[in-house]
């Protein structure tokens, strides 16, 4: 059922950024798609039944079922390249907008398209 | 003196001559006339090497009897010409450059010639085609040098494949070896035959292959078009030869359809031999420039070569090897006299030149001689190949080739005379009344190649021996030759007996000009035209629009020119498109891209 | 001294110090790239295992014949070109600290997670080397582009995942062996779309023209060579070694292959622009590399990436320096530009003429060897259109080359007086490694066996059948 949400996140993001014509909105979409890419990540770790992958004094048991924690690790990494692609867009939207004076991805002039 | 050091030697020398441009440039050029006819007598004189083997890092070499004809025509071509380059080294914008590129597509030519398996052969063929690119833009047109590569290009890659195919069937790159699985497989014979002779083709100019030929020689420097007219284009004929004589063509095609007695696969290209012998001569017809016109000559007799070299028997095969030389000589020494010229009066337009023969009597001479040869009239060389050649067509019952060939022979006669009476005879125009004539440097090779126009004419056994010879090596009957008789089915000649007969004719006109008064000179501008008097020249002269009712007559042709020009636009529209398609500057349209194509795979593939 | 980790954390250590010392980046630039390539040389094959848990349940590095040439040959070129255009290091040495680190990484890992994140450095550092031109909108693109790209690869790979339950590549390749393929083909080709984007392939490509088209000389033979040469080189190991394609999908790659590469040389017919022409061709060499990987040759996949790069580095460095001091690149306004810097157009023509794979050059033998590879293998349509490229490629070159030595109208002769007004005037540095780089190629050309068995790596790469060591790892897991 999660994972049905998280495509539809995905593709959520990748309409927005289909149709979307403002950086700032473009960004915004992209985060939604890594958003649902991340979930979607959490999500193939569950097993039915399962704890969480943490040894403490309640499952102090090592045989008792975990959800796997590899795919957790993974969504870490990602949330932290995800962190910093943001970042770097965000910086470059600021350059384009002191540049062009617009955030309008139509109205920013550049090469022309042949 | 063994042939492992001839190709190293003309590497090197080409390098050398490089060097020592670069401190000098007239010494440079001198240089490369040196080293030229250095090789040629070593090659000449290492006839005796014929059936060696050698080879070079990767390369592997073989000596044949017809690798050996070819060498020496290509290095007597270039030797021949290579006295007119220190005449030249002013004008070029790099001449060091031009030496070395000179004497290394001459090495690379050897190198082709006696090539033991394709991979060499296929090495040198476009290590000649870059080297001579990179000297065609030295003169008048930079498009002249796209063109002649692309077409080339076209030829190579085709020819490359056809490479590729035979080592993956047979497994041996050997020339002698690698074809002879095709002999029974007719099918697969007739693909390679096509693919592997197309280098040639476009090589030789061949219909719908000529285009280049007007543009390439018609702009190259003046002392690398007799090259490339007299020399690089029988590299051609060397690749139609091994389509026809090593690639077992006649045996493959046994079982094919025949047409009139040819297999049809060789028929085809025969016509298109045919259709270059007559689109040749039309267009060489109506051509102002000299150089242009002479370039389609030689598209023209590339035409007669192709198709006697197709025949692969007694008579029409020699005919073509004979023709290769005569034309080759021919061809050179014409585009050395109009060199000779442009030398002198910067221009090779007929319709600014005129009279010439008063200033350059021996240019006219050679000239005279060569246009005669390449006309097929006796008592010169070109007369014997081009007899032969129709001789075998017609005793094999090819008749519209033979009318084709004879179409040529006598249209040729028209755009010979245009330059001849143009160029040379006629009034001398008043600008160029104190120009030199040709110096003696260059005076030299072009006697030495009229002379031998006209003394394979009289005596062409020296020649038709050493093709005897090639022929049995090659497997087909020898031409029968005796002394001077040749002897065919149809007919025989006597050369000596149709010299003596022209050489008769000759004194008696003589006699009689010189015992009748003689007609009295006017000068140009000495005419008088209802009260005026004139003041330019070049509006009367009489060879502007030479031959205007004649040239009406086809005026509209459809023209090949046109046709790849619209296809090379037509590629660059493409281009655009793609461009506009795939590279625009917002990511949503390669967004749109992406979730098209995911999803007509993913609907495609899954198996649901 | 002899494991290859340190080819990655040296220049990762270098760049946080050169955060510090801001004043020496570009010496510590220049120690990282020597310290990598003298590093090569002395690591040693095998299988390294990072952070003490054994493969496949850690991260391991794998360093076998393939992949010790794909780092011997990245480094080298890293050095050579940040040698050749060091006036332009300065303000982003951290950033191409940071990226050596990244590349090393990419062509190291044996696992595939690992190669998403150090995909994701890679291309992070690209975006931020695109942004030198100033023009942020191609930056911008490339950047959205390359996230989505990264995003899907993660989806494909999380999908392999779930269903194998491993992240290593020699383990899943050996369980792909004995599963049914077919159903694979979502997740391989999501995995497929997130390389094809740095790859260059079309569609994937609609960020390329802009980056590379306004790169300078420094960035732009960077991104030609040493990013692209990477990246293909993680194609080759991913799609040709590691996964087992089905049938529909080698096909669907192949196919993808051909139109960019028949699509990447029209489209560099019509242009006009020297930058623009040789990043056409690159993303047509590009669309064949990864199809060659695609239908199981490596060997001569491998020598032709290689004769792309080189001449690449050389021949971007030379245009963007040109564009950089004559203000433009368009070929009609520079006509006869080598006439003045004769070693500097020596270099670029041996490299174009290498390129279009002509006798003499290294790229000859490249040719050969595809395409006897691609006729034992009997795929002769690929063949043909491969030489049909090849004679496009020539007819644009030829025609760049003719433009830039001989200046001239058509009707006159070409002259010295017809030579561009703007001047270019080359270092000693780029003159220097350009024309040792095109002297390499001339004499591999000329004697392709001293190429083969002096280059050890080379030598390896022929002789083993089976040059993955993957493949041993898979037997003793």
């Amino acid at each position: 059922m999660i994972q049905y949400v998280s495509i539809v996140l995905m593709l959520i993001g990748i309409y927005g950024l289909l149709i979307d014509r403002n950086i700032i909105k473009i960004i915004v979409a992209l985060n939604i798609f890594e958003v649902g890419l991340n979930i979607f990540i959490v999500s193939v770790g569950f097993v039915s039944g399962g704890v969480a992958p943490i040894l403490t004094s309640v499952n102090s048991n090592s045989a008792l079922i975990y959800v796997d924690p590899l795919p957790q690790a993974l969504v870490l990494t990602s949330i932290v390249i995800g962190l910093g692609t943001t970042a770097l867009a965000l910086a470059i939207a600021r350059k384009m907008y002191n540049a062009y004076n617009s955030l309008d991805l139509d109205e920013i002039g550049g090469m022309d398209n042949d | 003196m063994d042939f492992n050091a001839l190709i190293l030697f003309m590497v090197f020398s080409a390098v050398l001559s490089y060097l020592v441009s670069k401190s000098n440039i007239k010494l440079g050029a001198y240089s490369t006339i040196l080293f030229s006819l250095i090789s040629l007598i070593i090659l000449f004189l290492g006839r005796n090497n014929i059936g060696n083997e050698f080879s070079l890092l990767y390369m592997n070499f073989r000596v044949t009897a017809i690798g050996w004809y070819f060498s020496l025509i290509m290095i007597l071509i270039y030797s021949m010409t290579a006295f007119f380059n220190p005449y030249w080294m002013e004008k070029i914008l790099y001449p060091s450059s031009y030496n070395f590129l000179y004497l290394f597509s001459l090495a690379a030519t050897v190198g082709l010639f006696f090539a033991a398996d394709l991979i060499t052969l296929f090495i040198f063929w476009e290590v000649v085609v870059w080297s001579s690119t990179f000297i065609v833009p030295l003169g008048k047109s930079r498009k002249a040098a796209v063109v002649y590569f692309t077409i080339s290009s076209i030829g190579s890659m085709a020819t490359l494949f056809a490479i590729m195919f035979v080592y993956s069937k047979s497994g041996t790159f050997d020339i002698n070896e690698a074809f002879k699985f095709l002999a029974s497989e007719p099918l697969t014979a007739t693909f390679v035959f096509f693919t592997f002779i197309t280098a040639g083709l476009t090589k030789i100019g061949i219909f719908p292959f000529h285009i280049w030929l007007p543009l390439a020689h018609g702009n190259a420097p003046h002392t690398f078009s007799p090259v490339l007219s007299g020399g690089l284009v029988k590299m051609g004929a060397f690749i139609a030869y091994l389509s026809v004589g090593i690639l077992p063509a006649y045996k493959a095609f046994s079982t094919s359809m025949t047409i009139m007695g040819i297999p049809f696969q060789i028929y085809l290209l025969m016509v298109l031999g045919a259709i270059s012998i007559v689109v040749g001569t039309l267009m060489a017809i109506k051509q102002d420039d000299v150089k242009k016109l002479i370039a389609y000559s030689s598209v023209a007799n590339g035409g007669y070569i192709l198709i006697g070299i197709l025949m692969m028997d007694q008579v029409t095969f020699a005919g073509s090897l004979m023709h290769i030389f005569n034309h080759a000589i021919a061809s050179a020494a014409a585009f050395l006299t109009i060199a000779a010229i442009a030398h002198r009066t910067k221009t090779t337009k007929i319709s600014e030149l005129g009279g010439m023969i008063h200033k350059m009597p021996v240019s006219y001479v050679v000239y005279l001689i060569s246009i005669i040869s390449l006309a097929g009239i006796p008592p010169m060389g070109g007369f014997v190949s081009k007899w032969l050649i129709v001789q075998g067509l017609a005793s094999k019952g090819l008749i519209f080739i033979a009318f084709a060939a004879f179409f040529g022979s006598i249209g040729s006669f028209l755009y010979v005379f245009r330059p001849l009476a143009g160029l040379f005879l006629g009034q001398l125009a008043p600008k160029y009344e104190n120009i030199k004539p040709s110096t003696l440097v260059m005076k030299i090779p072009m006697v030495i190649l009229a002379s031998m126009s006209v003394f394979f004419g009289i005596f062409p056994k020296y020649l038709l021996e050493t093709i005897g010879e090639i022929q049995t090596s090659i497997g087909i009957d020898p031409i029968m030759i005796n002394g001077d008789t040749i002897t065919t089915i149809n007919g025989v000649l006597n050369t000596n007996k149709v010299a003596a007969i022209f050489g008769f004719g000759f004194v008696i006109s003589l006699m009689i000009f010189l015992v009748l008064p003689k007609s009295r000179k006017v000068g140009l501008m000495d005419t008088y035209t209802s009260a005026e008097f004139i003041y330019t020249p070049e509006l009367y002269h009489y060879a502007n629009s030479f031959y205007a009712p004649f040239e009406r007559l086809y005026k509209n042709h459809p023209s090949v020119e046109k046709f790849l020009g619209k296809f090379a636009v037509k590629t660059e529209e493409l281009g655009i498109l793609v461009n506009s398609l795939f590279f625009s500057h917002k990511p949503s349209v390669t967004v749109l891209w992406v979730m098209a194509i995911a999803t007509l795979i993913f609907l495609g593939g899954v198996d649901i | 001294m002899t494991n290859p980790v340190l080819l990655i954390v040296v220049p990762l250590l270098l760049a946080f110090l050169s955060v510090a010392l801001k004043n020496n980046k570009k010496q510590l630039l220049f120690i990282a790239a020597v310290f990598n390539v003298v590093g090569v040389f002395i690591i040693e094959n095998g299988s390294y295992v990072i952070g003490g848990f054994r493969a496949p349940y850690g991260i391991n590095l794998n360093l076998d014949a393939y992949s010790h040439l794909a780092v011997l040959v990245i480094n080298i070129l890293f050095l050579l070109i940040i040698t050749m255009s060091n006036e332009k290091t300065k303000e982003f040495s951290t950033v191409l600290l940071v990226a050596l680190a990244g590349l090393n990484g990419m062509l190291l890992t044996g696992d595939l997670f690992n190669l998403f994140v150090f995909l994701e450095i890679v291309s992070i550092t690209g975006y931020i080397l695109s942004t030198e031109s100033k023009k942020y909108k191609y930056s911008f693109n490339y950047l959205i582009l390359g996230t989505i790209g990264s995003g899907l690869y993660l989806f494909g790979l999380i999908i392999l995942y779930a269903i194998f339950g491993s992240l290593n590549m020699a383990d899943i390749s050996f369980k792909m062996l004995s599963y049914d393929t077919g159903k694979l083909v979502v997740p391989i080709f999501l995995m497929f779309i997130g390389l094809a984007v740095e790859a260059k392939l079309i569609p994937f490509n609609g960020w390329v023209r802009g980056v590379y088209g306004n790169a300078n000389s420094l960035i732009g033979s960077l991104f030609a060579s040493v990013y692209a040469g990477t990246i293909l080189f993680v194609f080759g190991r991913v799609f040709g070694q590691v996964l087992v394609l089905s049938e529909y999908l080698v096909a669907v790659f192949v196919a993808i292959g051909v139109i960019t590469l028949i699509a990447g040389e029209v489209a560099a017919f019509s242009k006009n622009k020297i930058r623009e022409i040789l990043l056409f061709s690159s993303i047509a060499q590009s669309g064949l590399v990864a199809l060659l990987f695609v239908t199981g040759l490596i060997f001569p996949t491998v020598l032709q990436l290689l004769n792309n790069i080189i001449t690449k580095a050389v021949m971007f460095t030379i245009a963007g320096k040109i564009s950089d001091d004559a203000d433009t690149d368009e070929a009609d306004k520079l006509k006869g530009i080598f006439a003045n810097n004769k070693i500097i157009g020596v270099s670029f023509t041996v490299s174009a003429l290498s390129l279009i794979g002509l006798p003499l050059f290294y790229g000859f033998y490249s040719k050969i060897n595809l395409l006897l590879g691609l006729f034992s293998k009997i795929n002769y349509f690929v063949a043909a259109f491969i030489l049909l490229a090849t004679i496009i490629e020539g007819a644009y070159f030829i025609r760049l080359l003719v433009k830039l030595w001989t200046p001239g109208e058509e009707g006159k002769e070409s002259n010295i007086k017809f030579v561009t007004d703007r001047k270019v005037e080359f270092d000693f540095n780029k003159k220097v490694i350009a024309f040792m780089l095109s002297l390499i190629i001339l004499l591999a050309g000329i004697s392709p066996s001293l190429v083969k068995t002096n280059l050890f790596a080379m030598n390896k790469l022929l002789n083993e059948e089976n040059p993955s060591y993957m493949f041993e790892l898979k037997g003793g897991m």
